[in-house]
């Protein structure tokens, strides 16, 4: 079973392409400190300068080294959105589980709960709080996972509802298996392909939100991110900086996005029967 | 029954709705003692020592949560500094436009991303479907931070075919016709950005959901019946694969929102975006939260207009709750 | 078969009715109206009470109200005043007012008006100028108004004559509190337009020409500003007819027909000195900075090249009275060393210096600021900041807003600071405002420096020589004196241009001294009057 998936995954254009460009995206992340050829906060380098040798995208309007710049963006960018992603999914799963499981009062509590945050448009609450508070770029993931984890909750239950009613779990639970070992032994690992999925549009959905709250000037200014870096590129729309400085942060932008969403519908396909007759 | 389906999802909206306008009116208060100064010094906008005691009164006088409430509800929501102007005046001079930007966008990307779902699921199969299949796909990647900018500078500076920014010419002395022109040409570029930001999504969505309903039995039914092709698209089969394009409408639309927020702020078209935008760098504390909540309960609304609209495309779902 | 000829006939009708409803004018030589935009639009209402106190609100209000005199290309010309003269034995100014000089109501312009106005900013000042020297003012007969000073004042004619607009007295007669004094009377005034709307939040402004104008009907009807963020766009596709712009866009903008204007250098870029403590108050140190800083390199990194070094001696090198002997500190690292070792202070082994111990470490304070009237990052500092670590001064930078900075260097707790202001092709008075304590007080960008005797004389003597040539010859000394002691270092003159469409037939043009008092700004109203 798992060899049959592992097969399909293999086969499927939109997964290697995906897992590919990301394993790359993933690599320039963890080494973003060592290939960047400058400190992205060194501003003595002439400003507006094309790129050259030593700077392989120029340098920008602060005499900073682009390159570098993008490079440590991108952390920031990709940082936010796996901390909102893991975090939500961390909630969405533990919420989801335990309102399947035990039922009754808890889970209509916790599904109420669900319904009311997802009515609040969770946007809204994260750019007043950013307004308002200027918190830390963590604090705001976090926030976001509050407002992310309901949908994951909602999917985890439903499905979790689903294998509860199965045979094996029936029986284990006749052997004298505990509840707490239902879930962590049985349930957990089964409904492992939601996680991947679940985290995976979390995280797109965390990263775009990273690069408009930073264009819109939510972040402190100081925060290096593709997001902000695309506002002053603009700023400087009369110069020849199209490819060198505006271009490069909205490229890197869209393949991470382009990535997890390859990577979300390859996920969708192989693990769920039905959405994969459709493709 | 009819009626208990308009009720229920009431108490849950009413109850979301209360508890925006409830941060919204605690959250500045929570802010460190000084935060008027603090704030505003860090702004462009230099308040006369008595704009700044009123500020600072606004927010310290134990206004009680009730008469805020009230206050919203006959558009009293405070003053701006920054422009010198009541919050209201601002909001609905603004909120036109962001309307017929957000809401065109929806609509058309609606319309012709479910028509060409519906299409492309029909003739599934053929190299042209697969391609667009493809491309939508990555389009989809695409942020419309992205594409703003990129339609930004090819149409309006590079080829000079629109607009760079605002939403009319003002004071323009045209007819009525002509001004309808102008307020299009100034749309065509922040629509056009929205709409491929939202076509891909409703397109293979719509394709998607249609493929599996066009495998049921009742599809076979209708082409047996000999009904024109059409018709057993678009009556039969297509209204079941609407309910997840509308679906993800409502869960998406908190997100849309941003989107819309940055696209305003890139063409520096007059709608809430770019006020928001301006308030948030001018520091202004009562103006961010004015729209912040007044967005807030429009969303609100919309979603709850969104869990009639399923039960009315779905009476299944009506049934169910 | 009808129907569609019909239908046919309709759309026809439709498109043609498009087409007409925005055909231009079909009178030749008048323009119907022309659209100037800058990026920060709100300048406040235009009437001499509530326009912001900044150069781009004053030019605002200039197209509703006129001044006695005027200035085009070459200098002074005649507005409300046909002709003028002054008595020097009575210190008294005559002026001849235009007989067909009228209000935007329809009632002549009289002597009276003028008189009133002085009597009203001495009780309600306008805060762009003074007339604290104005003892009294006569009408003499229908069109004749004398002025009197109580003390010889040099820059009358460009402050009392030039800047100050004139009121109405029919209608500012009964007003108590002018600055939220709202009602459309107003902006009833003797300028070429009249003020139609003025939208805050958009920051647009709309004027109509006033057809009664007594120097003829404007050549624009309507006269429009607008707010974009993007000249070059606005520009290039023609939503735009006037805009500043960037030095960067000009090559663009002239392949696309344009016609693009370059400023005299009338803005610079200053070092505000801390010359109250050491070791500032000593002039070599002072003059060490001077050498220690290159401007050139300052002007390359911070104004990608798009500027000019400055005269040390404050005044701007096209004003007429610049002084091309002012004494000039090249770029000299090691003349710098050997002034500051002068001190008492040592080089370590390091390279950083000290006295007795205690490093040389100066704190430079840095932040945004405004050039006619856009807003620019500062990047300045740092490039002064690394300049002045080469000789071994320890620099610690730190940006702050400017409204902090202002308030720091107000109150004198800074060491550096860096600094801009504009007027200095304009008149010579600025000397004194960004020289000395009494003048400048309020103004943040002045030096305050009273610490020399001499210097004190000759800036006292400039303002009360009337006679041009003699007052030249106290300007030059001055120059020179200021750029010996320098307390305030003048860095460079950042390139100012704007471009305009010269389709429209109308040439924009850079008023030499500036607008009024000096402001740098390509709108003069004459460009639009025949």
């Amino acid at each position: 079973m798992r060899s049959r998936i592992h097969h399909e995954l293999g086969r499927d254009p939109w997964f290697v392409t995906g897992a590919v460009v990301g394993l790359f995206l993933l690599l320039l992340v963890l080494l973003g400190p060592c290939l960047a050829p400058h400190e992205p906060y060194d501003m003595s380098f002439i400003p507006l300068s094309q790129p050259s040798a030593g700077h392989w995208l120029g340098v920008n309007d602060g005499g900073m080294d682009i390159f570098s710049e993008l490079l440590y963006g991108m952390r920031n960018t990709v940082e936010f959105g796996l901390a909102a992603g893991l975090v939500s999914l961390v909630f969405g799963v533990a919420i989801g589980l335990v309102a399947a499981w035990f039922g009754g009062v808890l889970d209509h509590v916790t599904m109420r709960l669900a319904d009311i945050l997802l009515a609040i448009p969770a946007v809204m609450i994260l750019i007043l709080i950013a307004a308002l508070f200027r918190p830390s770029p963590l604090a705001l993931a976090l926030t976001l996972s509050i407002m992310l984890w309901p949908t994951t909750a909602k999917g985890i239950r439903a499905q979790a509802l689903v294998v509860k009613n199965r045979l094996h779990i029936h029986a284990a639970g006749q052997m004298g298996a505990s509840g707490a070992y239902l879930i962590v032994r049985h349930l957990l690992p089964e409904l492992f392909p939601l996680y991947l999925i679940g985290f995976a549009t979390k995280a797109r959905m965390a990263m775009f939100m990273e690069a408009s709250l930073a264009f819109l000037g939510l972040f402190n200014p100081s925060r290096k991110s593709l997001g902000i870096m695309i506002s002053y590129a603009l700023k400087y729309y009369y110069l020849d900086i199209w490819w060198n400085w505006l271009l490069p942060p909205v490229f890197l932008l869209s393949l991470l996005i382009m990535t997890v969403t390859f990577l979300a519908i390859s996920l969708e396909k192989v693990f769920d029967p039905r959405l994969k007759e459709a493709m | 029954m009819r009626r208990g389906r308009y009720i229920k999802p009431l108490p849950a909206f009413v109850l979301a709705g209360l508890i925006m306008v409830y941060a919204s009116y605690r959250l500045p208060r929570l802010l460190p003692g000084d935060f008027v100064s603090a704030m505003y010094a860090s702004s462009p906008v230099t308040l006369t020592a008595d704009q700044e005691a009123q500020i600072r009164a606004y927010y310290t006088r134990g206004e009680g949560f009730s008469r805020y409430l009230l206050n919203l509800f006959t558009l009293k929501w405070g003053y701006s500094y920054t422009f010198l102007a009541p919050i209201s005046a601002l909001i609905l001079e603004a909120l036109p436009w962001s309307l017929l930007l957000m809401g065109g966008a929806h609509v058309i990307s609606m319309l012709f991303g479910f028509i060409a779902g519906v299409e492309a699921a029909w003739r599934r199969g053929g190299y042209v479907e697969r391609a667009g299949v493809g491309c939508m796909t990555v389009l989809e990647g695409i942020p419309e931070i992205g594409t703003g900018v990129i339609l930004l500078l090819v149409f309006a500076l590079y080829l000079g075919w629109f607009p760079a920014s605002g939403a009319d010419t003002a004071y323009a002395m045209f007819s009525p016709l002509g001004r309808v022109w102008d307020a299009a040409q100034h749309l065509a570029l922040p629509l056009a950005t929205l709409v491929l930001a939202y076509f891909p999504g409703n397109f293979l969505l719509t394709r998607g959901s249609m493929v599996m309903v066009l495998r049921e039995q009742f599809v076979e039914t209708a082409r047996a019946k000999g009904l024109p092709p059409v018709r057993v698209r678009y009556a039969h089969a297509a209204r079941n694969a609407l309910l997840p394009m509308v679906t993800r409408f409502g869960l998406r639309i908190a997100f849309m929102v941003t989107g819309a927020l940055v696209v305003e702020t890139i063409y520096a078209y007059p709608g809430l975006g770019t006020l928001l935008f301006n308030a948030i760098s001018m520091r202004d504390v009562p103006l961010i939260q004015g729209i912040v909540l007044i967005s807030s309960l429009m969303v609100l609304f919309v979603n709850l207009a969104l869990e009639y609209v399923y039960g009315w495309i779905d009476p299944r779902v009506g049934y169910a709750q | 078969m009808k129907r569609s000829v019909v239908k046919a006939a309709c759309v026809f009708v439709f498109l043609a009715a498009l087409v007409f409803s925005n055909l231009p004018s079909s009178m030749a030589s008048q323009i119907r109206e022309i659209r100037i935009s800058d990026s920060k639009g709100d300048w406040g209402f235009p009437n001499p009470y509530r326009h912001y106190p900044r150069g781009p609100g004053y030019v605002r209000m200039s197209w509703v109200f006129d001044t006695l005199i005027w200035k085009d290309q070459n200098g002074y010309i005649p507005a409300l005043a046909e002709s003028w003269s002054f008595d020097a034995d009575r210190l008294a100014f005559t002026f001849h007012l235009n007989p067909k000089a009228r209000w935007h109501d329809g009632r002549p312009l009289r002597p009276e008006d003028v008189v009133f106005t002085l009597d009203y900013f001495k009780k309600h000042p306008y805060r762009w100028i003074t007339v604290d020297h104005v003892s009294r003012s006569e009408a003499i007969g229908p069109h004749t108004v004398i002025i009197y000073l109580s003390r010889p004042y040099s820059p009358f004619l460009s402050d009392i004559g030039g800047t100050m607009p004139i009121l109405p007295q029919h209608i500012w007669g009964s007003v108590e509190d002018p600055e939220r004094y709202n009602d459309p009377k107003a902006f009833i005034g003797s300028g070429p337009y009249l003020f139609r709307d003025f939208n805050k939040a958009k920051g647009t402004y709309l004027y109509e020409a006033f057809t009664d104008y007594y120097q003829g009907r404007p050549k624009v009807d309507r006269l429009i500003y607008l707010r974009s963020g993007k000249p070059l766009i606005s520009l290039s596709t023609g939503q735009v007819d006037l805009a500043n712009i960037k030095p960067e866009m000009a090559e663009q903008l002239k392949g696309k027909g344009m016609v693009v204007i370059k400023d005299e250098r009338g803005w610079n870029k200053k070092l505000m000195i801390n010359h109250r403590k050491f070791p500032f108050n000593d002039k070599r140190f002072r003059q060490a900075l001077a050498y220690a800083v290159n401007r050139q390199e300052i002007i390359d990194k911070s104004q990608r090249g798009f500027a000019r070094p400055a005269s040390f001696g404050l005044l701007s090198i096209d004003h007429e009275m610049y002084n091309p002997e002012t004494p000039t500190y090249s770029y000299d690292p090691a003349k710098a060393r050997t002034l500051i070792e002068a001190l008492g202070y040592r080089s370590g082994p390091d390279g950083r210096l000290t006295k007795d111990g205690q490093p040389l470490k100066v704190e430079l304070l840095s932040s945004n600021i405004t050039v006619a009237g856009e807003s620019v990052a500062d990047r300045d500092g740092e490039v002064i900041k690394k300049q002045l670590e080469s000789i071994g001064i320890q620099v610690d930078l730190v940006n702050m807003e400017q409204a902090t900075t202002d308030s720091k260097v107000k109150s004198w707790s800074f060491d550096l600071a860096v600094s801009g202001h504009g007027g200095v092709s304009g008149d010579a008075r600025i000397l004194n405002e960004m020289i000395s304590s009494q003048y400048g007080a309020g103004s943040v960008n002045s030096a305050r420096y009273d610490a020399n005797p001499e210097l004190n004389r000759l800036l006292e003597a400039q303002m009360l020589e009337m006679d041009q040539e003699k007052r030249k010859a106290i300007v030059f000394k001055i120059q020179e004196v200021y750029a010996e002691d320098l307390p305030a270092i003048s860095l460079y003159y950042p390139d100012s241009m704007a471009a305009y469409n010269p389709g429209k037939g109308i040439v924009w043009f850079y008023t030499k001294g500036g607008i009024s008092k000096g402001i740098p700004i390509s709108q003069n109203k004459m460009s639009l009057i025949r």
